[in-house]
């Protein structure tokens, strides 16, 4: 393989910049820029990059609205109204809390696009739930909300997968599609996981809710169940984009808080889309630098340079699969999660097409992997902020988060191989793809 | 530095992070608002995209510039959290070195492209490339400046404390 000397030492002082804890954004054009000084071109390309490619690729918007979305329904009651609700359908059950904490992460997962807001949103209530009275130890409450949290964005909608549609060029609405299958077989595990540790551990059963109350609270939960059906139906019944269905969410949080449940407070409003607007502005920055630095890779012909080394092996599409597999989880364990839907995968998708590799099922694969690196240690975002959140040891949760994580290793080996339980049902909704 | 100074700079933040909110708030009303127009009114409009992309691009560099702080940004930190204050003084010395230089050095083909730009007008709202792309100029003098005051601060000992401490408390 050769690559330039330019791009080596632009490629160094990326990996270089990001070690010393520069923002990676920042990184990736410092390194931009050092290519292009060495190439003797205009480094004026480097703004041109940034500026031209967050100006004319619309679909990014989706992101600072799901996120806005995300910040308002934590910001409101609807999260602890979903609680009740679920409480009230499965906490009857032995561990019953344990798998309220999955169902409402279901639920939560079709309004909303981010992991990190799942466990943040409800994290703090369903960690109090679970630990008040010493039900269960606050490692396993933390455990399981991370967890439970990484099926928010495979369930749609999902800013990953936005930003996999940024990179690869795919459908939106099919990918959003592809994940509903994996997302429902994750959290189907998780609740069998948790059955058999019920019973092996003795958790305790909650105060079943009368059968009488149970259409009264469906009736007070109902606004927020119907939000994943609203959105649905938005773009797959053909009335909005996926960027427009975001706005949607955030207007139909908004108006259900407000209007519904009358639990929305100007402060924390503008709270809500102050931080929102600095989240935006850190991954779009992340985003930014990402598109800058793949002009690079891209003028350098790094993606096709790869593509027929791996050609060249005479991979099978099934053992590519499973080397991005182990590749995209090992970089889970160090590198943030956006990074590598941003830099990584773009140079593995010329690959994956050559290969004939549907790109939807690539998609579903990949965001999957990346969204298991949220809960692999030593770096996982998600670990992270349930270690803040419970007050308990990263260890600990570490502990408690392994059985669950082998587990869902073992579902991303079934949808790296049956491709069908990612692309059944966007075929239904008509997704031609690749027929192998 | 002196309290006039310091409550002033406060006061800036806080109304950095008004606007910031605004940029925010615009986009999600100018996007209801098409959503309504074509959808409920039947009359496609083209302005308001137009708007929503000005403010997602001015939202990133806006707030990169000015109320995003480090600490809060993406960034790979195994490295950064784990070594002595000492040492992570030394490393912000040098990439807030390297990128005042990187970004020095391009400054000029920078201004070059957005005055370029002024040939440019946008679809619906005819506004001025220049005009819109200036933010990028206004971002790029901002972290030359914000990256050489936090080398400052680092030669001198201080700002390392701005590290965040969930992170460094998480036994990587």
């Amino acid at each position: 393989m050769t690559i330039s000397l330019a791009f080596g030492l632009a490629l160094g002082l990326i990996t270089l910049l990001a070690f010393l804890g520069l923002p990676m954004g920042l990184s990736m054009i410092c390194g931009s820029i050092l290519y292009l000084l060495m190439r003797g071109q205009d480094m004026g390309i480097a703004a041109e990059q940034f500026l031209n490619g967050m100006y004319s690729n619309y679909i990014m918007l989706a992101v600072p609205l799901f996120i806005l979305a995300a910040e308002i329904m934590n910001s409101g009651t609807l999260s602890e109204r979903l609680l009740k609700w679920c409480d009230a359908l499965v906490g009857r059950f032995r561990g019953g809390l344990a798998q309220v904490n999955v169902l409402q992460s279901i639920v939560f997962a079709g309004m909303s696009g981010s992991a990190v807001a799942d466990a943040a949103g409800s994290g703090k209530m369903m960690q109090y739930m679970m630990t008040k009275d010493g039900k269960y130890t606050p490692s396993y409450a933390a455990a399981l909300t991370a967890v439970t949290a990484v099926i928010g964005p495979i369930i749609p909608p999902s800013i990953p997968m936005v930003l996999y549609a940024l990179v690869a060029d795919t459908s939106i609405g099919f990918l959003f599609l592809g994940g509903v299958i994996p997302g429902l077989i994750m959290a189907g595990i998780m609740m069998v996981q948790i059955a058999v540790t019920a019973r092996v551990k003795n958790f305790p059963v909650e105060a079943p809710v009368p059968v009488r109350q149970l259409p009264r609270m469906t009736w007070e939960a109902l606004p927020v169940l119907f939000m994943p059906i609203v959105l649905m139906y938005g773009i797959y019944g053909g009335i909005t984009t996926p960027t427009e269905a975001a706005a949607v969410a955030a207007a139909y949080a908004l108006i259900v808080s407000a209007l519904f449940y009358r639990a929305v407070k100007p402060g924390e409003l503008y709270r809500s889309v102050l931080l929102s607007a600095k989240t935006t502005a850190s991954i779009g920055m992340l985003i930014a630098g990402a598109l800058v630095f793949n002009y690079v890779v891209t003028i350098e012909n790094i993606p096709r340079t790869i593509s027929a080394i791996l050609l060249s092996w005479d991979l099978s599409p099934v053992l590519f699969l499973i080397i991005v597999n182990i590749i995209l989880l090992i970089l889970g364990c160090v590198l943030e999660g956006t990074t590598i839907l941003l830099v990584i995968v773009p140079v593995l998708i010329p690959t994956a097409q050559a290969l004939g590799i549907d790109l939807v099922h690539f998609g579903v694969v990949a965001v999957v992997n990346i969204m298991l690196g949220l809960i692999t240690p030593p770096y996982g975002l998600l670990l992270f902020i349930m270690t803040r959140i419970s007050g308990s040891p990263m260890r600990a949760i570490i502990g408690d988060v392994m059985p669950f994580l082998w587990a869902m290793i073992g579902a991303l080996v079934l949808f790296t191989f049956v491709p069908e339980t990612v692309l059944w049902l966007p075929r239904l909704f008509g997704y031609a793809g690749v027929t192998p | 530095m002196p309290p006039i100074l310091h409550s002033a700079g406060q006061w800036l933040y806080a109304r950095a992070e008004n606007l910031l909110a605004a940029m925010l708030a615009t986009m999600f009303i100018v996007f209801i608002v098409q959503i309504v127009f074509r959808y409920l009114l039947n009359l496609p409009i083209g302005w308001t995209h137009e708007i929503s992309v000005v403010m997602w691009l001015w939202m990133v560099l806006f707030g990169t510039a000015f109320v995003v702080r480090d600490s809060e940004e993406i960034r790979f930190d195994i490295l950064y959290s784990a070594v002595t204050p000492n040492i992570r003084r030394a490393m912000i010395v040098a990439s807030s070195l390297t990128l005042v230089a990187l970004f020095t050095i391009s400054l000029p083909a920078v201004i070059d492209y957005i005055a370029f730009m002024k040939v440019e007008k946008t679809a619906y709202l005819k506004i001025r490339f220049d005009y819109l792309y200036s933010i990028y100029g206004v971002f790029a003098l901002a972290m030359i400046v914000r990256q050489l005051h936090l080398c400052w601060q680092a030669v001198w000992g201080r700002g390392s404390e701005e590290f965040d401490p969930t992170k460094a408390s998480s036994g990587i």
